[in-house]
């Protein structure tokens, strides 16, 4: 199962243009409020500006009587129903806690009413004579006050549904044992413990949130929306409004990033509604600073890891506590909860007593959700500086702590059955895994052997190495579904549709090149469509990086169903049999050398002889979530004046399994990387006494620009996952998880201070400096 | 929309104009350069606006009192304007290359930068550091330096900024520039700069400025005091920078402790100080 | 109030209002390659060239821009002798540059502006001339590698 097998691709493997680049560089009309509609109505939302209060009496008259206000939406006069706005699967494995309008406000930004108007003027001017009273209630401001004696209660509602325990405001709880820790630390020659505190963050996709909702000429809603997750959002809308799924249409064109912050319905059900009821086409755009305050965020963390060694250096024992912050809302507690330890714990398999425990607790603070690692990162964060320290104490390399640890190929991990999403998940065992060779290449690229422990001087710098080492997965095992359709058109090309949704990681080019591929025509000749609820076959969308994986397998099976049909109507043409026939350069070719195009045969099969389509549609779901791997490595300059830490090189080698197109892989580590880097350094929501988001533009968080970045060093390693696509597995997300714990670790490495709380701002890493020193 | 109540957007071609403008309108009329302070503010009181690009006010010049730029030209002009290449070592093009973004400095003019009185402004803290003067004409025209436009707002109202003087340094004067901030693209957490003429080695006139404290730059007279008569060395560097640490006003804000901008400013100082030792001893040898 | 713009070369007489800023207008008027992230200056969706230079459109009021030359991403096809496609677009493409593509506009406009200005950039000048341009998707690695083979292509075409 482990040995690589070698296959040789035409069309895989090459770094294709996207296909949809030359339209995306000239500028075209391809994003959601790039068309325009007339008659269009402009909706505004007004956001609480309380954290936790009660609405006791909501006057909408003077708003509504505002001559070009159309439609004012409130708890007075939307549905009650109890819903989630994760973009999850059916049943979504997040607590039924939101309305629409509640009567009841959680958090600085929560709805209170929405305005739509003719002009985005008058609708703004409408939201200021909307009378709200509220009744102010305790806010609830951390973690720690949430899980306190005596707290208030957020979910106070009788008709929620899903929530682990309402009244210690806990939205979702995790217990998972394996083994006995107890014992198998009192076994262990060597224990560390660490507790690292990750931060509010958000996603900051450079497009907001939007939405265009419409009327189609039968009557239907058809949604044009900025999402990850377009069949969800016709479930999860035709659920909230009471409409019939039949009569909505959603269709998600180019996106503007997401990150996770699309895997949400945060407006659909609204412009939804006032299209419903107006009979008018509405526009919800976000402005940056409801992006800020009114969407989704990471769940910050605090988690506490310990390990427990062998005297040789293998772990024995490993203990994970999480205390996950979702905010108002439970939106993917559970999930994002489960997946610090289910997409962590298995890559130190070794050990044979493991814990992994957790809670996610209600806040009025901002809402997390699904942002890219997934709980990953975080839990990361813990695992890889407490190994850190774990080598230190070992007086062990820490790469070769890792070595003597990490899963190997062949092998399995008790973990993966134990902890799914929100259930128990899926034995599997790792048929792909190159760990070993994404070490020794990073530690040669980086120049460990050389830099590290050497504490270089230039001034008051101080340089340092750091490394960690991370898994993910490939979609969910046994619940993530793609689809795929292929038609042929008689010039010998392809309609590919597909449900799988691209937003902006090139999932259309790629799963392109695997219908190309298998088909035998140049990625010119396959006309991808994607993510239109009407036209595309299902696919749960753009999240748990399942894209390649799962949707791109259906792709691959859909094509050779086509293939095989192919064959069949040139074995008629040729007069041969279809064993003698193969597929290549737009030719099916027989043995004896004759040959027919596929046009040719195509035009047979429509027009001539037999007649029917040929096409074909395939589904995929995996019976397992393939790991990719990474090592993470850095070198890193801390000033000992100032506390800034200078990332002077960055180093990532990963096993994806086959690699479908490299600059488009590269680039998704790259960007996962400079989004994970600025989240170690700079991003931070701050918030006000009363929970209001303090720098809610972009200009007071700090995400990184390009003057910020540091050279960064890819190398993607040549390896085949069995189960995949043409070997392939994911890559989307791995990389956002690296930079925290290796940079944590380098700047140990230079200072000899541990990091226990993101981000390493200037600030905090010198406070760590100086009591280090005192 | 950005300035919701602006109703006229006037281009007068005559400085007496824009002043009548903004002088029988109030408030409610102000002079526009780049204009990225005045959409950002979305100010609902703003009605009119008086641009002043017909009035000639787009130059970088050599004069014998120094370098003169006029208030309309952008900081991007500024940039490229070759005298600044060998003025005081470059440090106006080095400062200028870390405020905002091409995007941004293509806009920004001389007169809104300093007009707007940031108090994160790389712009002003290097200027006063410098000893810039400002012409302003409210009728009449009248030079005076730029720290006193921030001593007495009352200057502005109602006045225009003509021009900027960076007044001609003779040899053995050196300058030097930091800034502190969370990301590159992004305005200081803390910045400084510092203005040294030598005689004979010894500091003759010592300017020095921290601005963003989070207030607007201001001069450290005891920090200069350190320094005056003696000779730039590692320990008088040391000195003025703990002199800065112990006696600079910090506060606390969103981006950063008062304590922390101390450690800023104790570096800030150290590290300008360096530099314009460096200048000076290369420029003696 | 009517302002008169040249877009793209194209000469226009625009109905305006004084408050509009370019971005809106230049949207409005169906140049939806103007990118929309921030309206505060922040983010360089926005950026197009005015008389040549780089500007946030989101920060320029249609007013100043009166009488004034815009460039949009919908203007540089065509532009250079070399192809359909201005060399910068075409490495973007090429490269990988381009992944949602929602800061490409601003960030291809601020390579233009830098590279007619400076055609033969440092890393580090390539870096300082797309700044004020995020990027969430890439990590502008990619980027800075287009922006560096296009400046090469063009000193090329401008050699012969
Ligand atoms: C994203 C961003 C990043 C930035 N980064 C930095 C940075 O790193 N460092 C830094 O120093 N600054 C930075 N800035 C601030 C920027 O430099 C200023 O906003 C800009 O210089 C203002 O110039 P302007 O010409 O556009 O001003 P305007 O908006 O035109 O004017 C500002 C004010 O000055 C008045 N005014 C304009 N001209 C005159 C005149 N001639 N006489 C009298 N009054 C006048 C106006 O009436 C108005 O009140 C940043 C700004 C932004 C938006
Ligand atoms: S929209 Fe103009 S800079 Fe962001
Ligand atoms: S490509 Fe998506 S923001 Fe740059």
């Amino acid at each position: 199962m482990c040995e690589q097998r070698k296959q040789e691709f035409t069309i895989v493997g090459r770094s294709e243009r996207k296909v949809d680049g030359i339209a995306l560089v000239t500028g075209k009309p391809k994003f959601v409020t790039d068309i325009d509609l007339s008659n269009m109505l402009y909706v505004k939302i007004l956001h609480s500006p309380y954290a936790h209060a009660r609405i006791t009496e909501i006057n909408t008259s003077r708003a509504e009587s505002l001559p070009g206000v159309m439609c004012v939406l409130s708890s007075k006069n939307t549905p009650s129903t109890r819903y989630t706005t994760a973009g999850q699967g059916y049943p979504e494995p997040s607590p039924y806690d939101t309305r629409m309008f509640d009567t009841k406000v959680r958090f600085v930004g929560d709805r209170v009413a929405a305005v739509a108007a003719e002009t985005e003027e008058i609708a703004l001017q409408a939201l200021k004579e909307i009378e709200v009273h509220y009744e102010e209630l305790p806010p609830v401001l951390s973690v720690d006050a949430a899980t306190a004696l005596e707290t208030a209660i957020i979910h106070d509602e009788k008709d929620a549904s899903g929530i682990f325990d309402p009244a210690r405001n806990i939205s979702a709880k995790i217990d998972i044992n394996v083994g006995d820790v107890t014992q198998g630390f009192a076994e262990s020659d060597f224990i560390v413990e660490t507790t690292c505190e990750t931060q509010y963050a958000q996603h900051t996709p450079i497009e907001p949130h939007v939405v265009l909702s419409y009327l189609d000429e039968d009557g239907r809603l058809v949604l044009r929306t900025s999402t990850q997750v377009p069949f969800h959002v016709r479930r999860i809308v035709s659920y909230v409004l009471g409409i019939p799924l039949h009569r909505i249409r959603v269709i998600k064109p180019r996106i503007g990033g997401s990150f996770g912050v699309k895997q949400e319905v945060l407006l659909e059900d609204l412009a939804g509604l006032v299209t419903l009821r107006t009979d008018r086409p509405a526009l919800i755009e976000l402005t940056r600073q409801e992006e800020f305050v009114s969407t989704r965020t990471r769940h910050p963390m605090r988690i506490r890891v310990k390990l427990g060694a062998k005297r040789n250096g293998v772990l024995h024992a490993i203990e994970m506590e999480a205390l996950s912050n979702t905010g108002a809302y439970g939106s993917h507690s559970l999930t994002v909860l489960s997946n610090v330890g289910s997409k962590t714990l298995p890559l130190y398999n070794k050990a044979k007593n493991v814990r992994f425990s957790g809670k996610a607790v209600y806040t009025n603070l901002p809402v997390a959700g699904a942002y890219r690692g997934y709980g990953a990162t975080q839990g990361y964060y813990s695992l890889e500086v407490a190994m850190d320290e774990l080598a230190g104490q070992l007086g062990l390399d820490p790469i070769e702590l890792r070595r003597r640890n990490h899963i190997r190929c062949g092998e399995s991990s008790p973990i993966f059955e134990e902890i799914g999403e929100g259930r128990e998940g899926v034995a599997q065992t790792i048929n792909s895994c190159e760990l070993e060779r994404c070490l020794e290449i990073g530690a040669k690229r980086i120049g460990w052997a050389k830099k590290r422990g050497s504490r270089t001087r230039n001034g008051s710098w101080v340089h340092g190495l750091g490394m960690s080492i991370h898994m993910q997965g490939s979609g969910i095992a046994q619940v993530d579904m793609g689809a795929a359709t292929i038609k042929m058109n008689e010039d010998g090309s392809f309609n590919l549709l597909v449900g799988a949704t691209d937003l902006g990681t090139g999932s259309d080019t790629i799963l392109g090149q695997i219908a190309a591929e298998v088909l035998g025509v140049p990625l010119s000749k396959v006309i991808v469509y994607s993510s239109d609820t009407d036209f595309t076959p299902f696919d749960v969308g753009a999240y748990a990086s399942s894209t390649t994986y799962v949707s791109g397998t259906a792709v691959k099976r859909a094509a050779e169903e086509v293939r095989g049909q192919i064959v069949e109507v040139a074995a008629a043409m040729l007069e041969s049999d279809i064993t003698s026939l193969a597929i290549k350069d737009e030719q099916v070719i027989s043995i004896d050398g004759r040959s027919v195009t596929l046009a040719e045969a195509c035009q047979r099969a429509m027009y001539q002889a037999d007649q029917f389509q040929i096409g074909a549609m395939a589904s995929c779901v995996q019976d397992q979530s393939p790991p990719p791997f990474m090592s993470s490595f850095a070198e890193v300059a801390v000033d000992t004046e100032t506390g800034f830490v200078k990332i002077v090189d960055y180093v990532a080698v990963v096993d994806c399994g086959t690699v479908i197109n490299p600059k488009m892989a590269q680039g998704q580590i790259e960007g996962a990387l400079v989004n994970g880097i600025g989240y170690a350094l700079s991003e931070v929501m701050l918030f006000s006494p009363t929970g209001r988001v303090q720098n809610a533009t972009l200009f007071d968080y700090k995400i990184l620009g390009a003057l910020d970045i540091p050279p960064i060093d890819i190398t993607l390693l040549d390896s085949y996952e069995p189960t995949g696509p043409m070997g392939a597995k994911s890559i989307a997300e791995i990389g956002i998880n690296g930079p925290i714990p290796t940079i944590a670790n380098a700047i140990y490495d230079a200072v000899g201070v541990r990091l226990t709380k993101t981000p390493f701002t200037p600030e905090r890493v010198l406070s760590a400096i100086r009591s280090h020193s005192t | 929309m950005a300035l919701s109540n602006l109703r006229e957007y006037v281009r007068p071609d005559g400085l007496d104009m824009a002043l009548s403008l903004v002088k029988e309108k109030g408030r409610s009329a102000r002079v526009i350069g780049g204009g990225i302070d005045l959409v950002r503010s979305s100010s609902p009181d703003i009605e009119t606006l008086v641009d002043l690009s017909q009035l000639s006010l787009s130059y970088v010049r050599q004069t014998d009192k120094g370098i003169a730029i006029g208030a309309t030209t952008t900081l991007t002009e500024i940039v490229e304007a070759p005298v600044l290449n060998n003025y005081l070592q470059g440090v106006v093009v080095e400062m200028l290359r870390q405020v905002g973004a091409p995007s941004l400095r293509n806009l920004a003019s001389m007169g809104g930068t300093l007009a707007s009185a940031h108090p994160w402004s790389d712009v002003i803290t290097l200027f006063v550091a410098l000893g810039a003067q400002v012409t302003l004409y409210n009728g009449v025209t009248r030079m005076v330096p730029l720290s006193d436009l921030y001593a007495s707002r009352a200057l502005l109202s109602p006045a225009i900024i003509t021009e900027a003087l960076l007044p001609a340094y003779a040899h053995g004067t050196a300058a030097a520039f930091m800034k502190f901030s969370r990301t590159k693209f992004d305005i200081a957490i803390l910045n400084c700069a510092c203005l040294i003429s030598t005689q004979n080695g010894d500091c003759e006139s010592v300017r020095l400025t921290a601005g963003g404290t989070p207030q607007l730059a201001a001069l450290l007279p005891e920090v200069a005091e350190v320094l005056l008569g003696r000779k730039l060395s590692q320990t008088s560097i040391g000195q003025a920078a703990e002199m800065a640490r112990e006696t600079t006003l910090v506060r606390n804000d969103l981006r950063a402790s008062g304590n922390y901008r101390r450690e800023l400013v104790y570096a800030g100082v150290k590290r300008c100080l360096t530099c314009v030792s460096t200048h000076l001893s290369g420029a003696s040898q | 109030m009517r302002i008169c713009l040249t877009v793209n070369g194209k000469k226009q007489e625009l109905d305006s209002t004084p408050g509009d800023t370019l971005l809106h207008l230049l949207r409005r008027i169906g140049y939806k390659g103007v990118k929309k992230g921030c309206e505060s200056g922040d983010c360089g969706a926005c950026a197009v060239l005015l008389d040549g230079r780089v500007v946030n459109s989101c920060l320029v009021l249609a007013a100043k821009a009166d009488g004034h030359c815009v460039t949009t991403v919908e203007g540089l096809a065509g532009q250079e002798k070399t192809g359909e496609l201005h060399p910068v677009q075409e490495a973007f493409l090429e490269q990988g540059a381009v992944q949602c593509g929602y800061c490409s506009p601003g960030m291809m406009i601020a390579a233009v502006d830098l590279l007619a200005h400076n055609p033969n950039p440092t890393d580090q000048e390539i870096k300082e001339g797309i700044s004020g341009n995020l990027c969430r998707c890439t990590g502008y690695v990619k980027q800075i590698e287009a922006i560096r083979i296009a400046a090469k292509k063009m000193r090329k075409s401008a050699d012969v």
